[in-house]
């Protein structure tokens, strides 16, 4: 065999090996909440379809999954509007004004995203309870949103420091105030780069579970997460179907993000990192 | 000339002071929310919990100073030194793991192909997933009665009876690696390709020219034009299995036998028993491994460069 | 409308120190006035530009435009470029990537507040004029360079500006279509009669365009003048050899007092200065000359000449019509262009040198 179809063939099967790693335990996933029994493996059973488990969770008042569900999309959805919201002025200011310190600034910020969460969270979870927050999703915005920012804030400069500043000048001539160069040139050219990192921001908080464990206490404003985590069966026994229906029902709107998104969630992601 | 072109004479004192006033004003209240939130919301909280860890803070017992007696009474116990030991074993095992397959995901996304686009997707898929998700998933896969991982070594012959995975410490700690493995080597693949899509197509040309052969070319081009990358790759991961919680919690729950607390967990525990105090000294320990190795990362990047 | 800028400086604060981008530039334009800034990159030309503009605040200095004071000495006054109605041209083109080329011309007239009417019948005048009609639905990243510098051109040129200043606006486009363009912009500029500030590194752009010229080097202005002013009367060495499509022959070189004749000592030739050039000599002192003559002047006189100097042709450099030389006479070399093709590389030549078109500056203000 020549070296090139070797390369080849060691490609294709590197790629089914790669496809097979990150695919294989979402489709064991999905297959255990469609199957009737959760040991389809064993010998002497099989693999039979029932959509049971999902009806049950979504049905199952005491479960509360629809709840927590809505709680999980609706607080990563504010703390992800609010985190650009709030960087994206800033880094309009570190891109375009003469700043002195901002670099130092930028770093500062960046280095607190790399404090743990156990560090915080004891704290937070007396002043929460001070202000009468816990279980609200206030507790779990807050913060989020600055758990979040600095990355937000990071990925954000580097994209609107891509937007040239003959733009703004060009507004400016043109009659735009600083303010107006900004929400109607600097603003709409950045806006792919904007999506991006609310996408981003999205997703971390909706992966988020130590702030939510603690600071949450039932359905009132649980998230998915940790719903999932604290699923336990009548009997001791886990209910796996139903634990897997529920993590394929979660699973389900971050894999469509992932699928439609993926160019926008890469250049994200690859610009927080590799930029540096 | 009769002027050198950078003149370094002193600017009248009048236009520094233009230059400070009003404009500069504004301009830093742009920054104004950014830092309120950060202070508020983690600055302060991680200072509350140092001056936390210095105070004898149990439920239902009176608050007083303790000086440095939390971490006198962690350093003497073994259940913290049980939960360092795992943290940095499980550190070390899971992050050059990840970045090995990292990488060879990372060469074979980076490979022209038709499905370029599908397929960074699907390797990107297990990183957009809650980690408490993955946890459970795992916990089914290496469940003892009906999981996949008993069900492909019994067919491929490796062990005629089940292996109680999650029973055992070894297999426990097996268990969280290919799960972390599982969930955090699409974002160090993806990191690292953007890295090697940063290598000029023409160096591997000019390798070609020259005749260097497949290794070659990936040891004396890929790898150090890309360890900048590794580097920040390294730095996060790093920090990242440091604080490990949720899969931890969700997938062994720190067992069997506490063998497979991370120190966050352990922390999270007296937290949930009411010794606030400890579970500070706990938490700023992590904080101080984690900022030590955050220093020593940026120290290590900054030779690297040095080197390529 | 007029533009006067009475001893403007900018001193920018960076990182590493102040810098001085524009030190003391006094400039009167006028009426209609094409006026060129020519200078080499990094002397401080866009920032005169933004000056003017009133990007930038200046650090010294007044800027009057049609005889109101739009920034002042003291920093009391400072009108914004909203107020100024200028328009600009970048070098960039900067056009919005996310309108059409119809909304990227309408932008002024839209923040202006115009009606919706007005800007309709204005936009389509403007993309008339520039010939972009049938693009005026794409969007700038499906328009080629030329066609983008024609959007930027039309947007500055729609609202009617009293100031029109263009930062190099041709130096995107290739060659022939520089060319095209800069007779056009011209012809623009005329038509409509705007006061107009054009900015450039390219001396024959320079040349071409201006009604005048002010020359610029490391902030402050070395000479302003017409066109021909600054090819026939360059002050310094500097503007000799940045005007002028080959570079002005500058050569050290003696010149002594003969029998009251002044002489110039070419190797062993030697050239007797009519008196005028004689009296420029005298009065920047003979000691320390720099002669200047353009390798245009020098012709190349086979055989006999009144004024005969010989040399080795070192190099020969074909470009097209005409042949630049090199010509070495002991220890100097001297760029030549000649029509004459024959030449060849090796080959001893008898140069013609007239006096009169010689130039003398004092050394030490050296290129
Ligand atoms: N915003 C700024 N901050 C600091 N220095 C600047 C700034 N703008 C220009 N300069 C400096 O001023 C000098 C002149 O720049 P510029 O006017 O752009 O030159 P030109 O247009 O002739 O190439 C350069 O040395 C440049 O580095
Ligand atoms: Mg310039």
């Amino acid at each position: 065999m020549s070296g090139e179809g070797q390369v080849r063939l060691l490609y294709r099967a590197g790629v089914l090996g790669m496809a097979v790693f990150a695919l294989g335990p979402i489709l064991y996933m999905a297959l255990t909440a469609a199957s009737v029994r959760p040991d389809f493996l064993s010998p002497g059973t099989g693999f039979e379809f029932t959509a049971a488990h999902f009806l049950s969770v979504l049905r199952t008042t005491s479960l509360h999954f629809p709840d927590y569900l809505r709680n999980s999309l609706v607080v990563s959805g504010i703390s992800a509007a609010l985190c650009v919201g709030i960087a994206s002025p800033a880094a309009y200011a570190i891109t375009r004004l003469p700043l002195p310190g901002r670099m130092l600034f930028l770093l500062c910020i960046l280095a607190v995203s790399m404090f743990p969460p156990v560090s915080m969270v004891s704290y937070l979870f007396r002043f929460m309870g001070t202000l009468g927050l816990i279980n609200t999703y206030a507790a779990l915005v807050l913060p989020y949103t600055a758990w979040i920012l600095p990355l937000s804030l990071w990925i954000l400069t580097s994209y609107f420091a891509q937007v040239p500043a003959d733009l703004d000048r060009a507004a400016v001539v043109d009659g735009c105030t600083r303010l107006a160069a900004l929400r109607k040139v600097v603003l709409p050219v950045a806006a792919p780069g904007i999506f991006s990192t609310a996408l981003l921001a999205f997703i971390f908080a909706f992966n988020e579970f130590l702030f939510a464990l603690m600071l949450t206490t039932d359905h009132a404003a649980r998230t998915v997460p940790v719903g999932i985590a604290l699923f336990e069966g009548l009997h001791g026994e886990i209910p796996w179907g139903v634990v897997m229906a529920a993590s394929v029902l979660t699973t389900v709107p971050v894999v469509l993000l992932t699928l439609v998104f993926q160019r926008r969630i890469i250049q994200g992601l690859t610009r927080g990192a590799v930029k540096g | 000339m009769e002027e050198p072109p950078g003149d370094r004479r002193p600017l009248p004192p009048d236009v520094r002071e233009r230059h400070a006033a009003g404009e500069l004003v504004r301009g830093y209240a742009f920054l104004a929310p950014v830092s309120a939130f950060v202070a508020v919301f983690v600055i302060v909280p991680v200072i509350g919990t140092f001056a936390g860890s210095l105070m004898q803070d149990v439920t239902f017992l009176p608050k007083r100073f303790l000086g440095p007696g939390n971490y006198r009474a962690m350093l003497s116990d073994p259940g913290f030194w049980q939960a360092l030991r795992f943290t940095c074993l499980f550190t070390l095992v899971s992050v050059p793991l990840e970045l090995f397959l990292g990488l060879a995901f990372a060469l074979l996304l980076a490979h022209p192909s038709r499905a370029r686009g599908l397929l960074r997707a699907c390797v990107l898929i297990p990183w957009a997933i809650p980690a408490a998700v993955s946890g459970r998933i795992f916990q089914l896969i290496y469940n003892y009665h009906y999981g996949l991982a008993n069900y492909l070594a019994g067919l491929i012959g490796l062990s005629d009876r089940p292996v109680s995975w999650l029973g055992s410490p070894v297999g426990a700690f097996a268990a969280l690696v290919t799960a972390d493995a599982w969930k955090t080597t699409p974002f160090v693949a993806i990191i690292l390709l953007a890295g090697l899509s940063g290598i000029p197509g023409d160096l591997y040309l000019q390798a070609e020219i020259d005749r260097a052969g497949v290794l070659r070319r990936f040891t004396r081009i890929t790898l150090p034009l890309l360890s900048p990358v590794i580097v920040v790759a390294l730095l996060f991961r790093t920090i990242d299995a440091l604080r490990v919680f949720d899969l931890v919690f969700v997938l062994t729950g720190g067992g069997p036998g506490g063998s497979t607390n991370s120190l966050s967990l352990y922390g999270y525990h007296y937290f949930l028993s009411g010794d606030f105090g400890y579970g500070s000294a706990v938490s700023v320990a992590l904080f101080l491994i984690a900022f030590g190795l955050s220093v020593l990362y940026v120290r290590a990047g900054r030779f690297a460069r040095e080197l390529a | 409308m007029r533009l006067v800028l009475s001893d403007v400086g900018k001193t920018f604060l960076s990182l590493r120190g102040p810098v001085r981008a524009v030190r003391d530039v006094t400039l009167a334009i006028g009426e209609g006035e094409l006026f060129v800034l020519l200078g080499p990159s990094g002397c401080g030309k866009s920032t005169v530009l933004n000056l003017a503009a009133g990007l930038v605040k200046p650090t010294s200095g007044e800027i009057r435009l049609g005889g109101r004071v739009v920034a002042s000495r003291d920093g009391k006054v400072f009108v914004p470029p909203k107020e100024r109605n200028v328009a600009m041209v970048f070098q960039s083109y900067a056009l919005y990537p996310h309108l059409t080329v119809f909304e990227n011309i309408a932008f002024p007239l839209r923040v202006a507040g115009e009606k919706k009417g007005d800007i309709g019948h204005a936009v389509a005048q403007a993309g008339k004029t520039l010939g972009i009609s049938d693009i005026l639905q794409a969007r700038p990243a499906e328009l080629s360079g030329g066609q983008r510098q024609r959007v930027a051109i039309a947007r500055a040129i729609v609202r009617k500006p009293a100031l029109f200043l263009l930062d190099e606006p041709l130096s995107n486009l290739d060659a022939g279509l520089r060319a095209s363009t800069r007779g056009e912009l011209k012809r623009l500029q005329r038509e409509l009669g705007v006061t107009t500030l054009y900015v450039t590194h390219d001396q024959t752009e320079a040349m071409t365009l201006g009604d005048r010229i002010a020359l610029l080097r490391d902030g402050a202005v070395v000479q302003t003048g017409t066109p021909r002013d600054l090819y026939e009367r360059p002050e310094t060495p500097f503007a000799a050899s940045f005007i002028g499509s080959t570079p002005m022959n500058l050569l050290k070189i003696p010149v002594l007092e003969e029998g009251g004749n002044a002489v110039l000592c070419l190797g062993e030739t030697r050239l007797i200065l009519p008196p005028g050039q004689a009296a420029r000599v005298r009065r920047l002192g003979t000691a320390g000359i720099l002669f200047g003559i353009r390798p245009e002047h020098v012709r190349i006189a086979r055989g006999t000449a009144d004024r005969p100097v010989t040399g080795t042709v070192t190099s020969v450099e074909d470009l097209g019509r005409e042949s630049l030389l090199q010509v070495r006479m002991g220890e100097m070399s001297l760029s030549v262009l000649t029509g004459d093709k024959t030449v060849r590389e090796g080959e001893t030549v008898v140069l013609d040198i007239p006096p009169e078109e010689a130039h003398f500056f004092a050394e030490g203000n050296g290129p």
